[in-house]
């Protein structure tokens, strides 16, 4: 599924129309009528494409995708076009996003601890965007949940287990299953590794982009860390202050960023990942998380 | 399905009789449902067979608690009033239930304006008091056990809801609440299958308080003439007929006034029995 987003703004506590006068002298986009968090952002993905979304803390990439799945928090406001595989997101009504959401759009979220219902079992927490846009029988989203629990790495005695009973990338797993299994055409990861260690990062970055390959999907990648984005990304945008600071493939922002923001995110990047290669204790503690619940 | 459901009431029902508090609870309330049931079809004297030769009387082996004013047997009044309480207790938890957790859907909702204005309705009707709402209630229905359960569900669903809020407010904004809406689920049903079942614990709590309140509810309602209508057996009925001579027959005072007392307790320690069990993560 396409994604193109045009002249976007997203302002909280006032109107939407005064956030493309810019941002106040204090540099946080506040003005008279409400504080901007996204100004004027364009940005497309193609289809099949695998584009990131990057930028520091508080610079309105979250704001971007819950914008497109018409999630805004209660105060904020979205101005300008967001057309997802020809269906305009800005404006359209209830029941148009709720069709939208879970059976042509899977979100994985950022933290998966807090994602899934500590009241309900994993089974329950996959299967339900089949329950609710596909009329199944139980025995046949049995069936699909077991084949996705396998998919993603997951036994099937996990079925039947409460969020609390496992890690947290066993969490992220089922955050993901739960994504993919309608077998959406457009994937919004908002930040999905930020709460899990650096190997299991890896992991869960390598599944989600096999998977996403595998469906003939895109994806819309939300990180912070150039060194996640670089293994799940063709194509990016750096995200500053609300604004797209730049744009490119990937690696070329990586060999050589434009922006100071940019070259900000990479040296980070590059910091982490020299002093995780420089200690022997993290390059020898390589172990899947598969099975062993906590 | 069925047999998951079924093992989880058993279960927690073993967690509640693991308690010192629970397990009287349990024993309380399953005497007054197996009363209740016996009173359908046995009381010890018949309810309309009156003794005009033995009235006040005294525990004697034909009426074991005694005689009232009209020489009516106390005993028996009492079993057959089991089933009126039983039934005001279910259907006010049923109905406050109800009520409390559709205005907390209303007060949680994202719409602000929807959600501000259910706040603002209800705090100022929670300051009404249950009697005067069911004063209001009588006047086009006349006393009833309709009106003790319209009024109490309406006292206690507004109660729930205020008290419930902070806890619904917490699961509505979760990220999980935000993981189900990003599944396609729309905003009632992600009240009902994700918000609602993470605040059972303060429901539980907050509706067996409800379910004990309404018993004193009837007997004050009762008492004031606004209760039971005329005729029908109930502990707050019991408790008004012979309370005017309370100081020159205190035994038929005294039963009615345990029985209420002992239900009561019950159901509150059947609220701290749940909520404890539920904080150790028994249930």
């Amino acid at each position: 599924m396409s994604v193109e987003i045009r002249g976007l703004n997203v302002t909280i506590g006032g109107h939407a129309g005064s956030a493309r006068g810019g941002s106040g002298r204090d540099g946080s986009g506040r003005d008279g009528s409400g504080n901007a968090v996204v100004r004027d952002v364009d940005l497309t993905v193609g289809d099949g494409e695998r584009v990131g979304l990057i930028g520091s803390s508080g610079s309105g990439k979250s704001m971007i995708a819950k914008s497109m799945l018409g999630l805004l928090p209660r105060g904020a406001r979205a101005t300008g076009s967001i057309d997802l595989g020809g269906t305009e997101v800005i404006g359209a009504s209830d029941r148009t996003l709720a069709d939208l959401r879970g059976r042509y759009v899977g979100v994985v979220f950022q933290n998966p601890g807090t994602s899934l219902n500590p009241v309900s079992t994993v089974a329950k927490q996959i299967e339900l965007p089949l329950r609710l846009h596909y009329d199944l029988t139980a025995s046949e989203r049995r069936d699909r949940v077991m084949a996705m629990l396998d998919k993603v790495g997951l036994t099937a005695d996990m079925a039947g287990k409460y969020p609390h009973e496992l890690s947290g990338g066993q969490q992220q797993r089922v955050g993901i299953a739960t994504a993919l299994i309608t077998s959406p055409k457009l994937i919004v990861a908002d930040e999905p590794t930020t709460a899990l260690d650096s190997i299991i990062q890896r992991q869960i970055v390598d599944l989600l982009v096999s998977l996403v390959d595998d469906a003939g999907a895109s994806m819309l990648f939300i990180t912070h860390d150039f060194s996640v984005l670089a293994r799940a990304t063709t194509r990016c945008y750096v995200i500053d202050d609300g604004r797209v600071a730049e744009e490119g493939a990937t690696a070329d922002l990586l060999a050589s960023p434009g922006t100071p923001v940019a070259r900000e995110l990479v040296g980070s990047a590059r910091r982490l990942t020299l002093s995780a290669v420089g200690s022997p204790a993290v390059s020898s503690t390589v172990s899947s998380d598969r099975g062993g619940a906590r | 399905m069925e047999s998951e459901g079924i093992g989880r009431v058993f279960a927690a029902l073993r967690a509640l009789w693991r308690r010192g508090s629970g397990r009287y609870a349990l024993i309380v309330l399953g005497l007054w449902i197996a009363v209740a049931i016996v009173s359908l079809f046995w009381t010890p004297q018949p309810l309309l067979a009156t003794d005009g030769y033995h009235v006040w009387a005294q525990p004697s082996a034909a009426h074991p608690l005694g005689t009232d004013g009209t020489g009516a047997d106390v005993l028996s009044w009492l079993m057959a009033g089991s089933r009126t309480n039983l039934v005001i207790a279910v259907l006010t938890v049923i109905c406050s239930g109800a009520l409390g957790l559709l205005l907390v859907g209303l007060m949680v909702s994202r719409s602000a304006g929807l959600a501000s204005t259910t706040v603002a309705v209800v705090d100022a009707l929670i300051s009404i008091p249950t009697v005067l709402i069911a004063l209001l209630l009588t006047v086009p229905f006349g006393a009833s056990v309709g009106v003790i359960v319209g009024a109490c569900s309406i006292a206690y669903g507004l109660n729930l809801a205020r008290i419930a809020r902070p806890s619904a407010m917490l699961a509505a904004r979760s990220d999980y609440v935000e993981s189900a809406l990003a599944g396609g689920a729309s905003g009632w049903y992600a009240f009902t299958r994700h918000v609602v079942p993470n605040i059972m614990p303060v429901l539980t709590v907050q509706l067996t308080i409800s379910a004990g309140t309404s018993v004193l509810a009837e007997a004050g309602l009762t008492y004031l003439g606004v209760g039971v209508g005329a005729g029908v057996p109930s502990w707050g009925h019991s408790l008004s007929t012979s309370v005017k001579l309370i100081n020159v027959f205190p035994l038929t005072v005294v039963w009615p006034g345990l029985v209420v007392t002992l239900a009561v307790v019950a159901l509150n320690l059947l609220g701290d029995a749940f909520n404890s069990a539920m904080d150790e993560g028994s249930l």
